[in-house]
């Protein structure tokens, strides 16, 4: 599924090894280091042939989606133990900050669920407040020079929502049992724990592809995103 | 010769468009309905780009990350064969569906705006988006692969 790179940069880098090898017993040959070569390599993608490889629809299918929810699993769990890992960035999906998204939205929205005034407004905005609030955060650090590409940090971001929405499972399990000052207090904690967690998570992906001194003016806004994100959590109250 | 892909291909889109149109017969709750035809987006988009583009018409795009943090975008136009022709059926359905769906979704954007529904707003501008960047994407393939001659081409674009 994943094609070998395009060898156009590899090329100068190729031949020059391969003249230096070959090459290296005429003693005073010297090879000049700046050999510049132009060149195109097209590498046949090794796509599967249509005919070949689904002549029974499901189980490639199958094979897919296994991949796919492996891969968002993964990722699920990168954020719990947050390290550095490239190759994790590169595999880059959207469907773990759609799902978290969508179960954020849904707990934070506050009346019964068969009303027509059923909190529509609210399950609206949460929605655009994060993904549009993870577009703002990205074009910013594209704009500060940032050498992360633009789904990946939007990935990256989505999936550091995990935490809160754990903040928030824990809120609603509190407040189901009283709504008095020690559960507040209990909130509290919790929220600012998990919104810690959120930032330094997403700042150990995404603070690392901008130059050092511009690593502040990268983090405050994903610092402001998820405060934002916090204080829904933090202020919401059943109806 | 696929006949579960094109079912799939039009199920989501149509199902999505449908649930649309019909969301207040089927429930009362705005999120109910705004979940479900999220998910049904999302999953034809899942669907036409990874199953069914490659199945009906032997194409395929996708992203791809260098080791240099790089991203390209990367369009794949398999020549099919003289005995995959009998398909043409099917690469029509295929092309009418993925061109039809954004405009309506379009269409559904003028409409959700002018009578001020606007808490679909943020529902048919995500519906807009995928649906259209399937699009996009089928059309840069066919474009690079009828450039070239050779029997598999890749067009890669940097981002």
């Amino acid at each position: 599924r994943r094609a070998p790179q395009a060898g156009r940069a590899a090329l100068p880098f190729l031949l020059k090894r391969l003249v230096n090898t070959q090459f290296a017993d005429l003693a005073d040959m010297s090879i000049s280091e700046d050999i510049a070569v132009e060149g195109e390599i097209t590498v046949p993608v090794g796509a599967p042939s249509p005919d070949e490889d689904f002549s029974t629809l499901d189980e490639p299918v199958r094979e897919t989606i296994m991949r796919d929810l492996k891969a968002v699993g993964k990722k699920f769990v990168h954020v719990m133990y947050p390290k550095k890992s490239s190759t994790l960035l590169r595999d880059w999906d959207l469907w773990g900050p759609l799902v978290l998204c969508v179960s954020l939205a849904l707990m934070l929205q506050g009346g019964s669920a068969d009303s027509k005034e059923d909190g529509g407004p609210q399950f609206a905005e949460v929605f655009v407040i994060i993904w549009f609030g993870a577009v703002v955060i990205t074009l910013n650090s594209k704009l500060l020079g940032g050498t992360i590409s633009f789904f990946q940090s939007l990935c990256v971001l989505g999936y550091c929502v995990l935490p809160l929405t754990v903040a928030m499972l824990v809120c609603r399990l509190v407040l189901l049992a009283g709504s008095g000052t020690v559960s507040f207090i209990v909130r509290l904690i919790v929220v600012l724990a998990m919104f810690a967690w959120s930032t330094l998570a997403s700042t150990a992906f995404l603070a690392d592809s901008q130059p050092p001194n511009r690593k502040a003016l990268v983090v405050y806004p994903i610092f402001l995103f998820y405060f934002v994100i916090s204080w829904m959590i933090l202020t919401f109250t059943p109806q | 010769r696929h006949p579960l892909a094109t079912f799939f291909h039009l199920f989501f889109r149509v199902s999505a468009i449908i649930t649309y149109l019909l969301c207040d017969w089927f429930s009362n709750s705005f999120v109910a309905c705004f979940v479900t035809i999220l998910l049904l987006l999302s999953f034809d988009f899942w669907s036409v780009k990874n199953v069914t583009g490659r199945l009906l018409v032997g194409l395929h795009w996708w992203n791809q990350i260098d080791e240099d943090g790089k991203s390209h975008w990367v369009f794949e136009a398999k020549k099919l064969s003289t005995a995959a022709a009998s398909s043409e059926a099917e690469a029509q359905i295929f092309w009418l569906g993925l061109i039809i769906c954004p405009v309506i979704w379009t269409m559904f954007f003028f409409s959700t705006l002018f009578s001020l529904k606007l808490k679909w707003l943020a529902l048919v501008i995500a519906g807009i988006s995928l649906q259209t960047a399937n699009l996009y994407g089928y059309i840069c393939c066919k474009l690079g692969g009828q450039k070239s001659i050779s029997r598999t081409t890749s067009f890669v674009a940097a981002d």
